[in-house]
């Protein structure tokens, strides 16, 4: 479809659209919106990516907010944006998904989502005072406000013979902080309620007063286990911004480095897995996968993490053919290991027993939520934005999305084995490329478009990051808003837990192993 | 008593204290070894000893007495019940605690106490370590006593000493009940010893401990104590294990050369026990906590079994 089918489609016909890179955006008045985006989410079906919030008082007098939902075979996104003063229409009676973003929205803003069935705050916590809002632009990010003494209010479950189990935010294990209430009768769960916020370190405002070179460290450090998908979603936001154009060489390296990301860490999770259920002889040995996946990275670029790595315009290390010839063999032998370990794995009775039929999600509640990733193609939820909203080279390699059905904890095991698979096999054949094609096109001398904005979509290993970028009327960046997949996941994991037993529950979690870091931004 | 009896009796005294925590420590590293690890020394439990005994203590405002006084009762337990099982020579009378209900029953003892202390602190985690702790204990006894009432059947003595002394003398043919007695103790060697598939001595999560949620609050001397006080037990069952249902090769005299030979011969068969759980531990997964009454009725059966093939 070209743009004008497209906007004739599923545009209302009284908006005025303007498009923005891949974005078409579109003014619509706030009394309009829902029905909007009730059509394009729950008539089209178009998956929302974001809705997110501008500070543009100075301008006009008046938020934004704006709602970004993908189409995913034009590889396009539609943003629909409304004009607001103090609140705005919740969209969260028409569907689920919205919630959390709204509740966000509130909590930093200070704009009330009307008709919101629980706009309790989201991260920040009681200690910070109700009436400051961080990311208004007259917040200055230096100030320290006093400390409040509000309460927060957990869900209560009465009853006899049920108590309560608060776990963390400090853990026996070296895991990030979250803390976990459980409602439990003798040892079943019947209630958990995730609490986050902890590793609130306000990037997003960082976003706004950090020079570019640090707005991209700052980007990797979102969360450190998915520095280069990080680092790639801020990068191609910035590139779509400012029409840089990316060199075949580094499209395919880019696959080659966000690959190895996915594969480290599933070859982690998979370990962990295996510990958690007590599994050792599995951990142990993807452990060593693991690590000698890090060194393959660390002898590429010289970053365990691929610190560094994602520039604006490529990528900065150089692969010489001896560098990809030599990696390409390493993975072969990686995986004929792997494959040996997994044989064993697989015929364990008492591993298997542990994984299959363990904190099942359920498709309904996946879908309202939103569930993205490995959770999601678990239960059969086949998004993957390397598919979807093709980046770098995906769309000249070959790859299928792995989905399971069940959406247990060996659901979502199985995901991560055959997407390890998966990234072996795309890194050699980007290998097979890289060095025949050429690399460094025009430098960079950075121009961003006014007034305007991007939209970055990768697929980290949990699932797929967006990243927002918005520049004002004399094109610095005002505002950036990136989007773990975690963010929506977290929302799920409590009905996953439910009917559990609680012994059970730190696999179930750890099948998730979902980002405290970029939930909490 | 005679003064000649006396080193033999400082020797049976110390025993169990003093090798327990290298037979933890045998252990781990077997098991890191199984797990391409290289792992801590064997001596390392000796070190955690060392510093726990030098750190500060931290209590919790909600702890009773019981909470104080249970690491010293628990340990206590643990040097009696290893003063009075066969452990290199069956020749020591013991005719007081060396009967194997008042072993069983001392243990249950010290899980009694260890549980209350569970509870004492106010802590979920305790709270839920000690439910899930009596639940095991409970199912466990049944296995344990019967298992060593086949032995008591067979030798028609209650005295652990005068069974290890009887067994090891019996025809190879009369085997059969011992060794289905044997594999009703294993059972309720690892749920009494938390070891897999019942417990994960290693694991840092919270949630899934049982033996480890009962101490969780605990630190310093009595976290030392409380860890002691575990691997004397361990050490105390795979004891029970080697020198109750394979005898031959323990001293049935007080004479220095037998006895430094069934001092060799029991750390070897000591090792074996260890190598037999490390292996476990390395290759299968835990079993989910309500699938664990099911093993143990099975050890419960087993021994009913044995009993019935006893003559």
């Amino acid at each position: 479809m070209n743009y004008e089918q497209i906007i004739k489609r599923y545009i209302p016909h009284y908006a005025e659209t303007a498009v923005h890179g891949n974005i078409i955006a579109f003014e619509v008045p706030s009394s309009e919106i829902v029905a909007v985006c009730e059509s394009l989410y729950l008539h089209h079906q178009a998956p929302l990516k974001i809705i997110t919030a501008f500070d543009e008082r100075q301008e006009n007098g008046l938020f934004r907010i704006m709602y970004a939902f993908g189409l995913p075979k034009e590889n396009l996104i539609l943003a629909p944006y409304i004009r607001v003063g103090e609140d705005f229409p919740s969209l969260t009676p028409s569907f689920h998904e919205a919630s959390i973003y709204e509740r966000k929205i509130r909590t930093f803003f200070g704009l009330i989502p009307r008709c919101h069935p629980n706009p309790r705050p989201l991260i920040l916590h009681e200690n910070w005072p109700e009436n400051i809002f961080p990311l208004r632009k007259d917040f200055d990010w230096r100030t320290r406000p006093e400390q409040a003494g509000g309460e927060f209010l957990f869900r209560k479950l009465g009853g006899e013979g049920i108590y309560e189990i608060p776990v963390g935010p400090v853990h026996a294990g070296i895991i990030e902080p979250g803390h976990f209430r459980f409602s439990v009768a003798g040892e079943e769960i019947l209630l958990l309620e995730p609490r986050l916020g902890y590793s609130h370190k306000g990037s997003e405002k960082l976003f706004e007063v950090l020079p570019l070179a640090d707005k991209l460290r700052l980007a990797e450090r979102i969360s450190g286990d998915s520095s280069f998908s990080y680092a790639l979603t801020f990068c191609q936001a910035l590139e779509s911004l400012s029409g840089t154009v990316v060199s075949d060489r580094d499209k395919y390296l880019r696959v080659v480095f966000a690959e190895l990301e996915r594969l480290a860490n599933h070859l982690g999770d998979i370990g962990a897995i295996m510990t958690d259920s007590g599994f050792n002889f599995g951990g142990a040995q993807c452990g060593r996968l693991r690590e000698a996946v890090m060194q393959i990275k660390e002898r590429l670029t010289g970053s365990r993490f691929l610190r560094g790595v994602a520039k604006i315009g490529g990528v900065t290390p150089v692969l010489t053919e001896d560098a990809a010839r030599e990696t390409s063999e390493s993975l072969e032998a990686l995986k004929m290991d792997f494959e040996q370990v997994m044989a064993i794995a697989e015929n364990s009775n008492s591993l298997m027993n542990r994984l299959r039929n363990a904190g099942i999600l359920s498709y309904a509640i996946a879908r309202d939520h939103g569930v993205l990733g490995v959770a999601g193609k678990a239960v059969g939820l086949a998004a993957d934005a390397r598919v979807d909203y093709p980046y770098a080279a995906y769309h000249e390699l070959g790859m299928e999305v792995a989905t399971e059905k069940a959406g247990d904890v060996h659901a979502r095991f199985s995901v991560r084995i055959r997407e390890a698979y998966a990234s072996i096999e795309l890194i050699r054949q980007a290998l097979g490329v890289v060095p025949q094609l050429a690399g460094e096109v025009g430098a960079p001398g950075l121009k961003f478009r006014r007034d305007s904005f991007a939209i970055g979509i990768v697929e980290g290993w949990r699932g797929d990051i967006v990243c927002l970028v918005a520049t004002d009327s004399s094109g610095e960046i005002s505002r950036v808003d990136l989007r773990d997949p975690s963010f929506l996941n977290w929302t799920a994991l409590g009905y996953a837990g439910q009917e559990n037993m609680v012994p059970d529950f730190p696999l179930i979690n750890k099948s998730f192993n979902l980002s405290y870091s970029g939930n909490d931004l | 008593m005679n003064i000649s009896e006396i080193p033999y009796w400082l020797l049976q005294i110390m025993l169990i204290p003093a090798l327990s925590p290298f037979f933890i420590g045998v252990t781990c590293r077997i098991k890191a070894i199984m797990q391409n690890r290289r792992g801590a020394p064997v001596l390392q439990p000796y070190r955690d000893l060392r510093k726990l005994f030098q750190k500060d203590e931290v209590i919790s405002e909600d702890a009773s007495w019981l909470f104080r006084a249970a690491p010293y009762l628990i340990f206590a337990v643990t040097l009696v019940i290893g003063a009075s099982i066969p452990l290199v020579t069956t020749a020591l009378p013991n005719s007081y605690t060396g009967d194997f209900l008042v072993v069983v029953y001392l243990v249950a003892l010290g899980t009694f106490f260890l549980a209350l202390a569970g509870i004492d602190s106010g802590s979920a985690f305790g709270g839920f370590g000690s439910s899930r702790e009596m639940m095991v204990a409970a199912l466990t006894e049944g296995g344990l006593v019967l298992s060593l009432l086949t032995l008591a059947l067979i030798s028609k003595t209650t005295n652990l000493a005068a069974i290890s002394e009887n067994i090891g003398s019996l025809p190879l043919t009369s085997f059969t009940p011992i060794i289905l007695a044997f594999i009703s103790f294993s059972i309720a060697l690892l749920a009494e010893t938390c070891r897999y598939p019942f417990d994960n001595p290693a694991t840092h999560l919270e949630l899934t401990m049982i033996h480890e949620a009962m101490i969780l609050e605990y630190s310093g001397k009595r976290l030392a104590l409380m860890e002691w006080a575990s691997a004397n037990k361990y050490l105390i069952f795979i004891a029970l294990g080697a020198n109750l249902f394979f005898p031959r090769g323990i001293a049935g005299s007080l004479e220095f050369v037998p006895v430094m030979l069934a001092l060799a011969l029991f750390a070897g068969k000591v090792l074996l026990f260890c190598l037999a759980i490390a292996i476990i531990e390395s290759s299968i997964a835990k079993l989910r906590i309500f699938r664990l009454p099911d093993l143990l009725f099975t050890s419960f059966v087993i021994s009913v079994i044995a009993i019935g093939l006893v003559n």
